[in-house]
C-alpha cells in the first residue's frame, strides 16, 4: 500500500544569515530554507548552530553549570577559547553581564577591551550581548561596535534603543540581533524599522524572547512556530533565521535547587532543564540556539548541528 | 469536513416532531452544527442521515482510552497541527518500562521508582501515565504475574508488550483494566485477534508509513477497533519526520485509514531517548515509552508537556496569595499585581534582580495581565483594598505602603480611601522595578501608627 506523504510546500524563503569568523575559524550560515524544521520536505541548505554563552562578571552559578565550568579560569579570553574548542561550539555569545552595576559595573572601556580580546583569542563568529542596563547598554554598545576587531553581531537591538544599536552597527559593519518580547507583530515592525535605517536583511537575526522551561516556554513555542510560518509564507520582514538564547532556563527553581531529592540530582536535572527548553525550541523552528552548558552544545551539534536527515 | 446547519437539516425528517428535545429540525440542526448534539438523538432520523453526519461529526484524530477509571489515559482526539490554531487537548503519555526477567527485589524498586515520578508545579500534578511491562523471560505465566504485580505496586495503566502468548496469559486477569496490547513484530494480526473479542487498544507497528496503512488494514479486518500506530522509525530524525506526517495525513488530508494516535518505543537502545522524547512532545507524539526511570530526565520532560499542553487561550494563573521574595523583614516593601503567570513571574523576577527582599502580592484576576484586569474590573480600587484586609498582609508587615503597578496609577485615590494604605506609584514597566526598588528611601517603609 502506498500513501502519498502530505508534503508542505511554501512560497517564501528565508534569508540566509552569514556569521563571520575571524582568521583560521569557519564562519557559521544559518537560515536559506524553504520548508518547516525537521521536515525532509523542501530547501535545508544549512544545519541549526549551536553556540555558547561566556558572560563576565560576578554571578553565582547554578550547580549544574559551576561543576561543568569549574576550573576553566575566570579571564573571559582564556575561558572562551577553552569552552570554543572543548565542546565544538560553531559561535560564540559573549555577554557583558559584568558591565550591569550589580554584577561586576565593569566600566564600558574595560567591556570593549573584553571585547577585543576575546576576538582576537577566538576565531569562530560571535555575538555580543550587553549587560541588561538601558544606560549602561546606551554608551556599551557604539564602544563595542568600534573595538571589535572583526565584523560580530550585536544583541540586542529593541523599540527603544534600536536607532543606536542599528547606527552603531551600521558604522562597523556589524549585525544586529532583532528583539522583541514574545510577540509577532513587535518582531515584525522591529525588523522594519532596523530596515528602515539602513540594516540589510541577511545581517538581521530574531530573537523573540526565550522563555525558560516552566516559565513562559510554550509561549516562545507558539512565536516561533507563527514567526516562521509567516516567513515561509511570504511575510518579507519575517523570514530571518530565528536565535533562542537559552538562559533563561537556568532561572527556573527547578533547574538550580538542590533541596528537592524526590527531583533528581541537580548537576543532570539543570542540564536536561536547558536542553528540554533547547529541543522544544528547535521544534518550533529556532535556527541557533546559545547554550550555557558545554555538554549541551555538544549534544545539540551531535544531533542537530549536523544534516539533519 | 463540517457541515452547515443548512446542509444537515436537508439530511431531517423535516417533520418538527421534537424527539431530540428541540422545538424544530432546524433548530435541531443548528446545534449539530455548532456541535452541541449529535445525530443520534433523531430517532427517525434515516440511515444514510446517521452516516454522513456521524463521520462529519468524528473527530479527524480517533480516541483511544487506555485503563480505566481516574487514572485513564486518553490518546489522540487531536483537531488541529499547531497549538495556537486552537489547542492541543490530550497531554504525551508517558510510559515507564520494567522487565518481567528482573527478579523480585529489584521489580518492586523498579515500580517504586516509577511510582515516584510524580512532582507538583503550577498547582498541577505532573506525573507518568503508564507502566510498559516487557516480555523479557520469554516465560508468559512469569510475564502475566509481573503484569499483575505491576498493575497493583504502580496504580497505572499498563502497556503490555511481548508475542502473544504471555499477552493472552496475562488477560485473564487483566483484561478488565483495559490494558494496551503491543504485540511482537510479525504477530500483528494475531494480537489483532486477541484485542478484538475484548474490545482492548492494540498497539500496530509496523515499518514507516505504507507498512502501517497494511498492518492498520489488516487488524481492523481481524476485528480491532482502538489502534494506536508505531511507525517503528530506526532514528530520531525519522520519528520526527513519521510523526508529523501521520498527524497531517489525520488533520489535514482526513485519511481515515491512516489516522490513529501515534506510539513511540525510545527505550531497548533508541538513540538519544531524551531528546526524542522532548521533540515528540510538541511533535505529536500520543504515547513514549522510556526506559529511563531518573526524575532528573522526567521531571523537565513532564513540564515540557505542561507547556505545550496549556490552552493558549486560558493562560495559566498562578494562586492568590503573598509571595515573599528573598527573606523580607516586617518593614520590607509590598507590591501587587495580577495572577497571570508570565506576569507574575515577570514581576519576581524583577524583584529578585533588585535584591531587595519585599513581599509579592497577587490577586486573583482569572489570569488576566495587569492592563486587561484593569480594563476587565477585576483589578479595581475595591479589589485591591479587600486584599490589603483579607490577605493577612497587615499581621506581615508593620507599614501599610503599597506599591502599586504604573500602569494602573488611577487607582491610588480610591485604595487609600477604602483600605487606609498609603499608595507608592511603582513603575509602568516590569523591567523597571530593580532600579525603582533600589532608589526607595527605607523611610518609606516605616513602621505605621496602628
Amino acid at each position: 500500500m502506498t500513501v502519498i506523504l502530505p508534503k508542505q510546500t511554501f512560497p517564501g524563503r528565508i534569508v540566509e544569515v552569514t556569521l563571520p569568523a575571524g582568521e583560521g575559524g569557519r564562519s557559521v550560515s544559518v537560515g536559506g530554507q524553504t520548508s518547516l524544521p525537521l521536515m525532509p520536505e523542501g530547501e535545508l541548505p544549512n544545519p541549526v548552530a549551536v553556540g555558547i554563552e561566556v558572560r563576565t562578571g560576578d554571578e553565582e552559578l547554578p550547580p549544574s553549570l559551576a561543576r561543568a565550568l569549574g576550573g576553566r579560569g575566570t579571564d573571559p579570553p582564556g575561558l572562551a577559547r577553552s569552552l570554543v574548542e572543548k565542546c565544538g561550539a560553531r559561535f560564540l555569545f559573549l555577554s557583558l553581564a559584568g558591565c550591569h552595576p550589580d554584577l561586576g559595573g565593569h566600566t564600558v572601556s574595560r567591556g570593549a577591551g573584553i571585547v577585543r580580546d576575546v576576538l582576537r583569542a577566538v576565531p569562530c563568529p560571535a555575538i555580543v550581548g550587553g549587560c541588561g542596563e538601558e544606560e549602561t547598554d546606551a554608551l556599551l554598545f557604539p564602544a563595542v561596535a568600534e573595538a571589535a576587531p572583526r565584523p560580530v553581531f550585536l544583541s540586542y537591538a529593541d523599540e527603544k534603543n534600536y536607532r543606536l544599536v542599528a547606527g552603531a552597527a551600521l558604522a562597523y559593519g556589524h549585525g544586529v540581533v532583532s528583539w522583541s518580547p514574545i510577540d509577532i507583530n513587535m518582531a515584525k515592525q522591529a525588523n522594519l524599522l532596523l530596515g528602515d535605517i539602513g540594516i540589510p536583511p541577511h545581517r538581521v537575526l530574531i530573537d523573540p524572547l526565550t522563555g525558560g522551561l516552566g516559565y513562559g516556554l510554550e509561549y516562545t513555542y507558539s512565536i516561533i512556530e507563527r514567526i516562521r510560518l509567516a516567513g515561509l509564507s511570504g511575510d518579507a520582514a519575517l523570514a530571518r533565521p530565528i536565535l533562542c538564547h537559552l538562559g533563561e532556563s537556568w532561572k527556573a527553581r527547578e533547574a538550580v535547587d538542590s533541596t528537592e531529592a524526590s527531583w533528581g540530582d541537580v548537576v543532570d536535572r539543570g542540564r536536561r532543564w536547558e536542553e528540554a527548553t533547547a529541543w522544544a525550541c528547535l521544534a518550533a523552528g529556532a535556527d541557533l540556539l546559545v547554550c550555557r552548558h558545554p555538554d549541551n552544545v555538544r549534544t545539540l551539534r551531535r544531533i542537530a548541528g549536523t544534516p539533519w536527515l | 469536513m463540517a457541515l452547515t446547519a443548512l446542509e444537515i437539516y436537508k439530511l431531517l425528517p423535516k417533520t418538527n416532531c421534537r424527539e431530540c428535545g428541540f422545538s424544530t429540525c432546524l433548530a435541531f440542526a443548528m446545534q449539530i452544527a455548532a456541535g452541541k448534539a449529535g445525530i443520534d438523538q433523531c430517532p427517525p432520523a434515516s440511515d444514510e442521515a446517521r452516516e454522513t453526519l456521524g463521520a462529519a461529526a468524528a473527530p479527524p484524530l480517533p480516541k483511544v482510552t487506555v485503563g480505566t477509571g481516574e487514572r485513564a489515559v486518553i490518546l489522540g482526539d487531536e483537531v488541529v497541527l499547531y497549538r495556537h490554531e486552537k489547542t492541543f487537548y490530550h497531554p504525551t503519555a508517558f510510559a515507564i518500562s520494567v522487565s518481567d526477567a528482573l527478579d523480585e527485589d529489584a521489580f518492586g524498586e523498579r515500580i517504586r521508582r516509577i511510582r515516584a515520578l510524580s512532582f507538583e508545579r503550577m498547582g498541577e500534578t505532573l506525573a507518568v501515565d503508564m507502566v510498559a511491562v516487557r516480555c523479557e523471560s520469554g516465560n508468559a505465566a512469569r510475564f502475566s504475574r509481573a503484569a499483575l504485580a505491576a498493575k497493583e505496586g504502580a496504580g497505572l495503566p499498563l502497556l503490555l508488550s511481548g508475542p502473544c502468548e504471555a499477552l493472552a496469559a496475562a488477560l485473564p486477569s487483566l483484561g478488565s483494566d483495559r490494558p494496551l496490547l503491543s504485540p511482537s513484530s510479525g504477530e500483528g494480526e494475531a494480537g489483532a485477534r486477541l484485542a478484538a473479542p475484548l474490545g482492548l487498544p492494540l498497539v500496530v507497528r509496523a515499518k514507516g508509513i505504507d507498512g502501517l496503512a497494511g498492518a492498520l488494514t489488516a487488524a481492523r479486518a481481524a476485528g480491532a477497533r482502538d489502534l494506536v500506530a508505531d511507525p517503528m522509525p530506526a532514528s530520531l530524525s525519522e520519528a520526527v519526520a513519521m510523526s508529523v506526517y501521520l498527524r497531517r495525513l489525520a488533520i489535514l488530508a482526513r485519511a481515515r485509514e491512516i489516522a490513529c494516535p501515534t506510539a513511540f518505543d525510545l527505550g531497548n537502545g533508541f538513540p538519544f531517548p531524551f531528546a526524542a522524547a522532548s521533540l515528540l512532545v510538541p511533535k505529536y507524539g500520543s504515547l513514549l515509552v522510556l526506559d529511563s526511570d531518573d526524575p532528573a530526565d522526567l521531571f523537565p520532560l513532564l513540564t515540557l508537556r505542561q507547556n505545550i499542553f496549556t490552552d493558549p487561550q486560558k493562560p495559566i494563573q498562578v494562586e492568590a496569595g503573598i509571595y515573599p521574595v528573598g527573606n523580607p523583614t516586617p518593614s520590607s516593601p509590598v507590591l501587587i499585581t495580577t495572577n497571570f503567570s508570565l506576569t507574575y513571574f515577570t514581576v519576581r523576577s524583577d524583584i529578585e534582580a533588585s535584591r531587595v527582599p519585599a513581599r509579592l502580592l497577587v490577586a486573583d484576576c482569572d489570569g488576566m495581565s495587569v492592563l486587561t484586569a484593569w480594563a476587565a474590573g477585576k483589578f479595581s480600587g475595591e479589589s485591591i483594598a479587600k486584599i490589603l484586609s483579607g490577605s493577612g498582609i497587615a499581621g506581615a508587615v508593620s507599614h501599610r505602603t503599597l506599591i502599586l503597578p504604573g500602569m494602573v496609577a488611577r487607582l491610588s485615590g480610591k485604595i487609600e480611601e477604602l483600605s487606609g494604605w498609603r499608595i507608592l506609584v511603582g513603575p509602568q514597566e516590569s523591567s523597571a522595578i530593580p532600579a525603582y526598588l533600589r532608589r526607595l528611601p527605607p523611610a518609606a517603609f516605616a513602621p505605621a501608627d496602628v
